[in-house]
């Protein structure tokens, strides 16, 4: 290593720069004032401020730089955990998503059809009636349930949840089970959890099942694992992709697509038939033990190797390094997980993997760490509570689906009941930061069910697709212009604070839901003046004033009391490789095999996947993410292109069961014959998004709605397409 | 601010992922224009036959040779290279010429056709980051770096990290630090796992490329008078000689005659 600048120059640094001042010009607005008197910046306009990255969710911790009341340019906070410093090339571009030239920045109100694009600007004030005076009617004359919420993993997600809670509207749609739901399902249920910790400082051994970290960067995560493959950790890697991960791993198998539980079951096989597992923690923690060695005899290293296409002698070898490596072996439990409708069990597996290598507290494995509550410790705003829910939640959770989260939900499943009307017809959408549109699958589907609605609004800093198809657009002002609530990490309360001022009239989604919740007869459960105040009421059990945390950009938090005692939060208390929750729902108490489907001759597996530039659906738009990404094509292996007639460049039609897209074409040979690719987010329908408009094909089109029963999970790779010349 | 004396950069292309990050902050620090960048990518993409398959990507940017070509070609003067590392541009005294595009042997300085010559600014190239490295900061590129595959520091201290590492990981890496020698040692030190020709850098001597071309111009005068000395002793020979056969055929004609 050779940081030479130590981290506290860096600061003595800011410090120093903050501290200079000059003459002033005009009297600085109200964020430019707050960040004065906080000693963040000069009379000037210039300074460094502290606050958090937004453009996914790690939410790594940033040091601001602002000039004459610009951000001219982003550092990671040395000082924060999820940053150490450094920040990923999305991160870096944060100030594009603040600058972009096509920006919403006033209230707008359609005056065209849907999807024409045509809008006027509005003054918040009737913007917010139009919406809460709609929002009401529906509530009147159909009930409350016929206002559908949706929003995703934000800090002010909290007082989304407030705003449909105290509506009282059951309908809550997450983006989820498009990702993570399979991960959170199976962890929740195996160990109590739902997003297991990994530490790398130890590990020996690290297998990971399509988790293309290179990628798809979590800033710390991402150099957790460089630095483990750097010191000398083996890193076995699935994916039917050769990714930016897989060359960097010790092992790369191209595994057939959707069979990874079997992969893993066989090692498990291998791991109990032979006795390897650290029988001492198993019988102490584990429920299972007992029958898992005659559950999973069945599942032989030949078996697997006909299913997964991996030679049974690499199975056999990769399970016993694997068990060799002890409590140093990490069994990587994924992000998105949304892959086939078996993906549960490959997580159920890997679940189990992490059990019987007894690395589950220890230093260098899974679960070692955090299992408190976010946000435990900090204050709220006082509230009454919230109106009884009688009526059935449209995505099918639980009635339907019994063991989904209630956070969680089965957001195709939503937008499905909308179109069928069953159990009962939505009528109005009230979308943040989102863009269904674009991330459900089957688009024309989710433009169907917006037919649906009489009325639709969306909060966005953009004009997204599902802006594009809205009757009201609300401004967001950017996570550079805004506060949020604070965020704890690592016994650390972290606050995104406005670096800027607002651009035109864009606003917080604290104060948007404060004034729709004051229109809707729901002050009540807004009780702060204003976002200063929000964060004040949080900090108040902390002792720690918002001036001090504006100036650091954390507070310490009072360290929790841990007890000896290991419990796990799950009926029995222990790690329940075998369930009686899942017996008891009817389904398999043990990880087990399903047999996904497989593509029929000339078909092939659309896998969807991450490039280190891009977030999802509405990171295309920025500028500087647009200029050093690659052009997205239609990845193929360059045998199959070949023989298929079909050149590097070309342009092709790739359709599946439920659309059509074209796409210039990648041939590759890092991509299995029996696989194309496309990277997600691409394809936007809406005008307003001048870079990303007619840029890439929409993989959203294509997706055919598929739902895991157990975890509600999206099984985003088991679309099968044709391609041709187009 | 800083102790370091001589700065330097170490890339290690098996850490570096590809991402980019540092050509985004490089291009938000530097405010570069949307269609220009002083950092680019190079190597060989995915190389070999699935599933055989070899990665390997280098950030290219500016060397900052020990012994700048750029420099010694630039027939104004507006290349320095600072005692303490970074090879600077002057845009004011820059006339346009392209010299030292054509001079540096790694292709760095790129010429900006959009800028006239009221503009100036005519080359553009990697800075070093002087406002952030005599601040106390890292250059842009290597202070967002995940994966710690660029890194910043003493240039003596970075060739014994490099070699340790090399020590450490023989199996890994090529047993080679690209750019401690090479025409004559650049600021820039590489580490690689594959061919470093194949991360598209060029095979150089040790001794550098203007030390010998310089020395060539440092004759050209000393060259041209010696030349000019032996020709014009050629010359005088020659007219003396002429004179004597001259004079000897006027003796012999006068003999001839007499007879």
């Amino acid at each position: 290593m050779t940081k030479m600048i130590s981290r506290r120059d860096f600061l003595k640094l800011g410090a120093a720069t903050a501290g200079v001042l000059a003459i002033g010009r005009m009297l600085p607005p109200k964020v430019a004032q707050a960040a004065r008197a906080a000693g963040q910046i000069n009379a000037d306009g210039d300074g460094y401020v502290h606050s958090m990255c937004e453009m996914c969710v790690w939410r790594c911790g940033l040091i601001a730089k602002v000039k004459d009341g610009r951000v001219v340019k982003l550092d990671g906070n040395p000082e924060h955990p999820h940053s150490r410093g450094n920040l990923c090339p999305r991160g870096q571009s944060g100030l594009m998503n603040t600058y972009d030239p096509d920006r919403v920045l006033s209230p707008l109100v359609r005056v065209g059809k849907r999807g024409e694009g045509l809008f006027r600007k509005a003054s918040w004030e009737e913007a917010l009636d139009i919406v809460a005076s709609n929002m009401l009617k529906i509530k009147e004359k159909y009930g409350a349930e016929a206002m559908v919420f949706s929003s995703t993993h934000n800090l002010s997600q909290v007082q989304f949840e407030n705003l449909l809670y105290a509506f009282g509207s059951p309908n809550y749609g997450t983006q989820r089970s498009l990702c993570f739901n399979a991960m959170i399902t199976a962890f929740s249920l195996t160990y109590g959890v739902e997003e297991p910790s990994r530490k790398y400082d130890d590990v020996e051994f690290i297998l990971m099942v399509g988790r293309n970290l290179m990628e798809a960067i979590s800033t710390s995560e991402t150099s957790e694992l460089a630095h483990a493959i750097d010191r000398g950790a083996k890193l076995v890697y699935l994916d039917p992709r050769y990714t930016k991960t897989a060359s960097k791993a010790t092992e790369w198998i191209p595994i057939r697509p959707g069979t990874d539980s079997a992969f893993l079951l066989a090692m498990i096989n291998v791991i109990v038939s032979d006795e390897l597992a650290d029988c001492e923690f198993v019988k102490q923690y584990v429920v299972g033990c007992d029958g898992i060695q005659a559950e999973m005899q069945k599942y032989t290293t030949e078996w697997a190797a006909k299913i997964t296409g991996v030679p049974a002698e690499t199975i056999e070898r990769i399970a016993r390094e694997y068990a060799a490596a002890k409590h140093n072996a990490l069994a990587h439990p994924g992000w998105r997980t949304s892959n086939f409708i078996n993906s549960f069990q490959t997580e159920r597996a890997i679940a189990t993997l992490n059990a019987i290598s007894g690395n589950v507290l220890t230093p260098g494995g899974c679960l070692s760490a955090d299992v408190a509550a976010e946000g435990a410790g900090l204050g709220v705003p006082p509230q009454p509570p919230y109106p009884r829910v009688s009526a059935l939640r449209l995505d099918g959770t639980p009635w339907k689906y019994p063991l989904v989260p209630l956070k969680l939900g089965v957001f195709q499943e939503l937008r499905d009941a909308i179109i069928t009307g069953q159990p009962y017809q939505a009528h109005g959408w009230f979308i943040s930061r989102q863009n269904p549109i674009l991330s459900l699958p089957d688009r024309a589907r989710t433009l169907e069910a917006f037919s649906k609605m009489d009325f639709i609004t969306t909060v966005d800093i953009i004009m997204n697709d599902t802006a594009w198809f809205s009757d009201v657009v609300l401004p967001e002002a950017s996570y550079l212009e805004r506060y949020d609530p604070l965020l704890p990490v690592d016994g650390k309360v972290f606050i995104r604070q406005p670096v800027v001022d607002p651009q035109g009239e864009a606003k917080s989604a604290l104060w948007i839901y404060k004034q729709l919740g004051e229109r809707l007869g729901l002050a009540d459960y807004f009780q702060y003046e204003d976002e200063e105040d929000y964060i004040r009421q949080q900090l108040k059990p902390l002792g720690v004033s918002l001036e001090e945390v504006k100036e650091k950009g954390y507070a310490e938090m009072a360290e929790e009391e841990k007890g000896n005692e290991i419990t796990f939060n799950t009926p029995s208390g222990k790690i329940e490789v075998y369930s009686e929750t899942l017996k008891n729902a009817g389904f398999s108490p043990w990880p087990t095999w399903e047999e996904p489907p497989i593509p029929k001759e000339a078909e092939f597996y659309l896998l969807t996947g991450k490039v280190a530039q891009h977030t999802q659906f509405g990171t295309q738009n920025n500028q500087l993410l647009h200029k050093y990404s690659d052009e997205p094509r239609l990845w193929m292996n360059t045998k199959t292109a070949v023989k298929m007639g079909l050149e590097d460049g070309d342009w092709v039609e790739i359709t599946s069961q439920v659309g059509t897209a074209h796409s210039l074409l990648l041939a590759t040979e890092a991509i299995r014959p029996d696989c194309v690719y496309l990277t997600p987010g691409y394809g936007h329908l809406s005008k307003g998004l001048k870079t990303a408009f007619g840029v890439g094909a929409s993989d959203s089109a294509l997706h055919v709605t598929y739902t895991d029963p157990i975890s509600g999970g999206q099984a985003l790779s088991q679309t099968f397409v044709t391609v041709k010349k187009a | 601010m800083t102790d370091i004396k001589h700065h330097a950069y170490l890339f290690d292309a098996t850490r570096c992922i590809d991402c980019r990050a540092c050509m985004v902050a490089c291009s938000v620090e530097n405010n570069i224009d949307m269609d220009k960048t002083r950092i680019w990518v190079a190597g060989i993409g995915v190389k070999g036959e699935y599933p055989d398959l070899q990665r390997g990507t280098m950030v290219y940017h500016c060397m900052h040779c020990e012994h700048p070509d750029c420099m010694s070609a630039c027939p104004v003067g507006a290349y320095t290279k600072a005692e303490d590392g970074p090879v600077t541009y002057n845009p004011d005294l820059c006339i346009g010429c392209r010299y030292c595009m054509n001079a540096c042997p790694f292709g760095v300085p790129h010429f900006d056709y959009d800028k006239g010559i009221i503009d100036g600014a005519f080359i553009d190239k990697c800075t070093f980051c002087p406002q952030r490295i005599y601040n106390g900061q890292e250059p842009a590129c290597v202070q967002t770096c995940p994966t710690d595959a660029l890194e910043y520091g003493e240039r003596d201290e970075l060739i014994k990290i490099a070699h340790d590492r090399i020590a450490e990981h023989p199996d890994r890496y090529i047993d080679h630090v690209y750019g401690e020698f090479e025409n004559g040692g650049t600021s820039y030190l590489i580490l690689s796992h594959i061919p470093f020709s194949e991360l598209g850098l060029p095979n150089l001597p040790e001794t550098p490329v203007n030390e010998v071309s310089e020395k060539v111009m440092e004759m050209t005068i000393p060259f041209a008078l010696g030349w000019g000395t032996v020709l014009s002793g050629v010359a005088v020979g020659v007219g003396l000689y002429n004179k004597k056969k001259e004079e000897k055929t006027a003796v012999e004609e006068k003999a001839e005659a007499s007879k």
